[in-house]
């Protein structure tokens, strides 16, 4: 495949549904996840955890927990290096004297079990100093607010994450003239909107890490990362020198969450040290909902204003980040989400938007899908809504007319200045308005679409769009390899490259472009296993980057090793390798098929060839997603129900219709659409600790209660590589929770913003309790 | 001194266990899940949320779906259980209709609440070979998922259902 065979008709395997390699171990239970893995010798480590949102350890005795039989190891903050401190800047310590919040480890144990562990944990004889805490990222800003971290004034971070942004820290982005612009705008709407409580993407498989200690600085990592490569570099830099081989299998899910881990990770590399043995530290529910990492908290008051027309023309915003006790490098998720905002309002000039990065005493809060932009849209909409009701006008059009496309610039996470290239999303606008009837059913800003005869249920529409131009993140690279079969004259081809499969079926994706180039049937692509020793660099399926950066380096490498085949193809066929073609595991010339010769001819025996690709980062093709809805409201109850349901996109050319329909599905869950309607953590105000700590006070939709759902994807031939996808990915909830928002207002007339909108919402919202 | 002992069938083979507190035998605290994932390496079933709100851990016991979590083995004596590994043909690898029609629909993603979905599932359709959706819809709602796979999940046991009524 050259040039212009890239075309959707020569495809056998890309676009079409095929059925994932690990589906048969998927479906009879032999695929392996963390949990279901063990290494000789193995001992389970433990946590004692503070009940404390802040507190100073005054004193801690391990003695007895030591004596316990089958305890190989008891650590405490007097064990360990001071200096090894995790976080961007490095800032908390891996165990530390003071405790920032309820939950944070105070004490660590290996033992042969996990029953002997928790034993041991009990024998700890430790007095705390409760110290004030704060849970409010507003609050923790204010003069005389509790501070966290002597180096942190106010609770403010340090901006900026270095390898995100190579010229300097991105934090506050400032174009054009903001007041003059306003002066020029027609309908303006100003006010303060919180996304603050924190959802959990709740991952059915905890997070945890088998760490081995090889000696020196090595150690091995097992662990149930949806990157191997992510976590390598996140917790290298705890303990600088320390290298790190990752290895990953089968995760049950993440959803963005289950990345650096390194709580986890260096928890278990701690306990590995001190007793050479490997140490398995794997989270109970519990401890995943109130230790684990959530959705950063999120408030932002914001001047939106428009022209006569509903172009967006000047944006004024403040935009306060709550990252919970420490930041793992959010400053990359607030230049992303700075990014973001600027894509849903593209022609937009003139801007102010500043952002200040808060830590408070709560669990830590950092990358869940959609990734700052997530968070920040489901403010930011509401004012743009706001500004559009000002206005008259219809969500639809306004959309379409401030989307990013093809020529548009933008400043995205690095803070450098880019340019849209190929994109243009307003035919997929359309065609998703049509398809979910859109003009039938849009009424008007505060308009049912819909009321009963008894005037109880209303029902209102409502729509969000989101993009993220990260789909063309980090450098990757991969190798394809020919392996001629043993007998025969067949082949395998080995593809080398970091993917952990996390639930979107990515492996088998990047399987189906090597049968396509390489012209031979998907069942005889082999992938490596998703180790960082192993295989050339990759950041893994993060950012939605899996469709175009994985498949532009593997679709590379094949072309790579391709060339390779029919230089060595010369002398057998005697023309030019443009005049070859491959077929039946050989090359063969095109315009005489007859004249055929085996890769396993050309290559020298019992050996393979090997063809290399990569990718370069490039931010100039962002994805789109646009979401339509219907809720119906009890205004007697105040109860919500989601009744209808539509997802948008023009994926460029589509890998797998099945996977991507999943993937639209995907934003109801995993802390999306359902933070709009009952998806929270709720902290008690007087203990400060997280009360939806469990499977069952925390909330989640249940089987026997999903909406109709419908998708509409375009698969326009942008250019983006050689297959010429573009993906969907994280975003398909990102702008969900907003959309509801704004079906809710629409279907009572009164403006809702307070997530999650649950019944005591839309009582007081309808005045019917205080 | 008389051994207590309790007797599981599992998947057709009859395992006898011995019971208390000493080194390799099964003391009172510890779940089905714990015997079935740590004893026997049945790892299929998964463990998640650890107090039956979840699923992930369902196996069926005397044709019933349970969580496996939920019950301590001492508990179990006499009990015939059927887990995710039990399904397929030992002999000839042929899969469940329930394991085929959730490939064929593609009715997955990250696959780790996958087996107690289809062990519920095929404990509904052992009572009942055709379920109505609503059938169905209840039948799961003790499984949590998060990738949001229900639709497609739907799509095969509807299939599923449909068949030679």
């Amino acid at each position: 495949m050259y040039g212009d065979d890239y075309k959707p008709e020569n495809y056998r395997y890309v676009g079409h549904n095929t059925p994932r390699k690990d589906a048969r171990e998927i479906v009879t239970g032999k695929a392996t996840f963390l949990n279901d893995f063990s290494v000789p010798r193995m001992l389970i480590g433990r946590a004692l955890r503070s009940p404390y949102a802040h507190a100073m350890i005054k004193s801690i005795d391990v003695s007895e927990a030591k004596k316990l039989n089958g305890v190989a190891a008891v650590l405490t903050f007097h064990d360990v290096n001071p200096n090894w401190k995790m976080g961007w800047p490095p800032t908390k310590p891996i165990l530390g004297q003071e405790l920032m919040y309820a939950g944070d480890p105070a004490a660590l144990v290996a033992a042969e079990t996990k029953e002997i562990a928790d034993a041991a944990i009990a024998l700890i004889k430790i007095e705390y100093e409760e110290l004030p805490a704060v849970i409010s990222g507003l609050d923790a800003v204010k003069d005389g607010a509790p501070q966290l971290y002597p180096e942190y004034k106010n609770n403010i971070v340090t901006p900026g994450y270095p390898p995100f942004q190579k010229d300097g820290p991105f934090w506050h982005l400032i174009k054009g003239d903001v007041e003059k612009g306003f002066e020029d705008c027609a309908f303006i709407a100003e006010d303060t909107v919180e996304f603050e409580k924190m959802a959990s993407p709740a991952a059915p498989e905890s997070p945890g890490a088998i760490a081995r200690w090889e000696g020196g600085d090595d150690f091995t990592i097992w662990a149930d990362t949806q990157s191997s490569y992510i976590l390598k570099i996140l917790n290298s830099s705890v303990i600088m020198g320390s290298n790190l081989d990752v290895h990953t299998f089968n995760v049950g899910g993440s959803y963005g969450n289950k990345q650096s881990m390194v709580v986890q990770v260096m928890s278990a590399v701690l306990l590995s040290l001190k007793t050479n043995r490997p140490v398995k530290v794997y989270q109970t529910k519990p401890e995943q909902m109130t230790c684990f990492e959530t959705r950063l908290g999120s408030q932002v008051h914001a001047r939106i204003g428009m022209d006569k027309d509903g172009v967006v023309k000047a944006i004024k915003a403040e935009w306060t980040v709550d990252t919970g006790c420490y930041s793992n490098a959010t400053q990359g998720q607030v230049g992303v989400g700075i990014g973001e905002a600027q894509l849903v309002m593209c022609k937009c000039p003139n801007w102010d938007l500043d952002t200040n990065l808060v830590v408070t005493n709560k669990q830590p809060a950092g990358i869940v899908r959609g990734y700052g932009g997530q968070e920040l849209n489901s403010c930011l909409s509401l004012l743009m809504g706001r500004t559009m009701r000002e206005g008259g006008f219809d969500p639809v059009e306004c959309f379409k007319k401030n989307y990013v496309s093809d020529g548009d610039r933008y400043t995205w996470r690095d803070g450098r200045e880019w340019q849209a290239h190929s994109v243009s999303y307003i035919k997929a606008i359309e065609a998703a308005a049509e398809k979910f009837g859109w003009k039938d059913k849009w009424k008007g800003w505060g308009v049912p679409t819909w009321t009963s005869e008894d005037g109880k249920l209303v029902r209102g529409v409502g729509c969000g769009i989101i993009g993220n131009a990260d789909v063309g993140e980090d450098n990757t690279e991969a190798y394809v390899r020919v392996v001629p079969d043993l007998f025969g004259d067949g082949a395998h081809v080995v593809l080398q490259t970091n993917i952990t499969e996390s639930g979107m079926g990515q492996r088998s994706n990047m399987a189906k472009l090597v049968a396509e180039v390489m012209n031979i049937p998907y069942e005889k692509v082999e992938l490596t296993p998703a180790e960082t020793k192993i295989n050339p660099t990759g950041f893994g399926l993060c950012g939605s980057r899996g469709t175009i950066t994985y498949g532009h380096a593997i679709t590379n490498a094949c072309e790579d090793v391709k060339h390779k085949l029919m230089k060595l193809a010369e002398p057998y066929l005697e023309v030019e390798a443009d005049a070859m073609e491959l077929r039946d595991y050989g090359v063969c010339c095109k315009a005489r098929p007859g004249k055929f010769v085996t890769w396993k001819k050309l290559i020298p025996a019992d050996l393979s060839l090997t063809g290399y690709g990569k990718h370069i980062e490039n931010f100039s093709t962002p994805n789109f997603f646009i979401v339509f809805l219907e809720v119906e409201v009890n205004k007697e109850t105040g109860r919500v129900n989601l009744i209808k349901l539509l997802g948008g996109s023009d994926s460029g050319q589509t890998l797998d219709p099945a996977a991507l329909e999943m993937q639209v599905q995907s934003g109801i869950g995993s802390a999306s659409l359902d933070t709009a309607l009952f998806e929270e953590h709720i902290i008690d105000p007087a203990i400060k600790r997280t009360m939806t700590y469990n499977m069952i006070e925390y909330k989640w939709r249940t089987f026997n209660n999903f909406p109709e759902v419908d998708t509409s994807i375009l698969q326009s031939q942008f250019d983006t590589y050689q297959f010429k996808a573009v993906g969907v990915g994280e975003i398909a909830g990102a702008a969900a929770a907003s959309a509801t928002m704004a079906a809710i207002s629409n279907a009572i007339g009164i403006q809702v913003a307070q997530y999650p909108a649950t019944p005591d919402v839309i009582l007081k919202a309808l005045g019917k309790i205080q | 001194m008389e051994v207590q002992t309790i007797t599981l069938k599992i998947n057709g083979t009859d395992y006898e266990f011995s019971v208390g507190n000493l080194f390799g035998q099964i003391p009172a605290r510890e779940t089905l899940s714990q015997t079935l994932r740590n004893r026997l390496g049945l790892t299929g079933s998964k463990e998640s949320c650890d107090e039956g709100a979840c699923g992930c851990c369902t196996v069926i016991m005397n044709g019933e779906a349970v969580t496996s979590c939920m019950l301590l083995t001492v508990c179990c004596d006499g009990a015939d259980i059927i887990t995710i590994e039990g399904l397929q043909d030992p002999v000839t690898g042929e899969l469940d209709p329930i394991q085929q029609s959730f490939i064929d629909h593609y009715a997955f993603q990250c696959g780790f609440c996958t087996p107690g979905i289809i062990m519920s599932a095929k404990a509904l359709f052992m009572k009942n070979p055709h379920p109505s959706t609503d059938e169905i819809k209840d039948a799961l709602s003790g499984n949590y998922c998060r990738c949001i796979s229900h639709y497609h999940v739907f799509n095969a046991l509807e299939d599923l259902a449909g068949k030679g009524k």
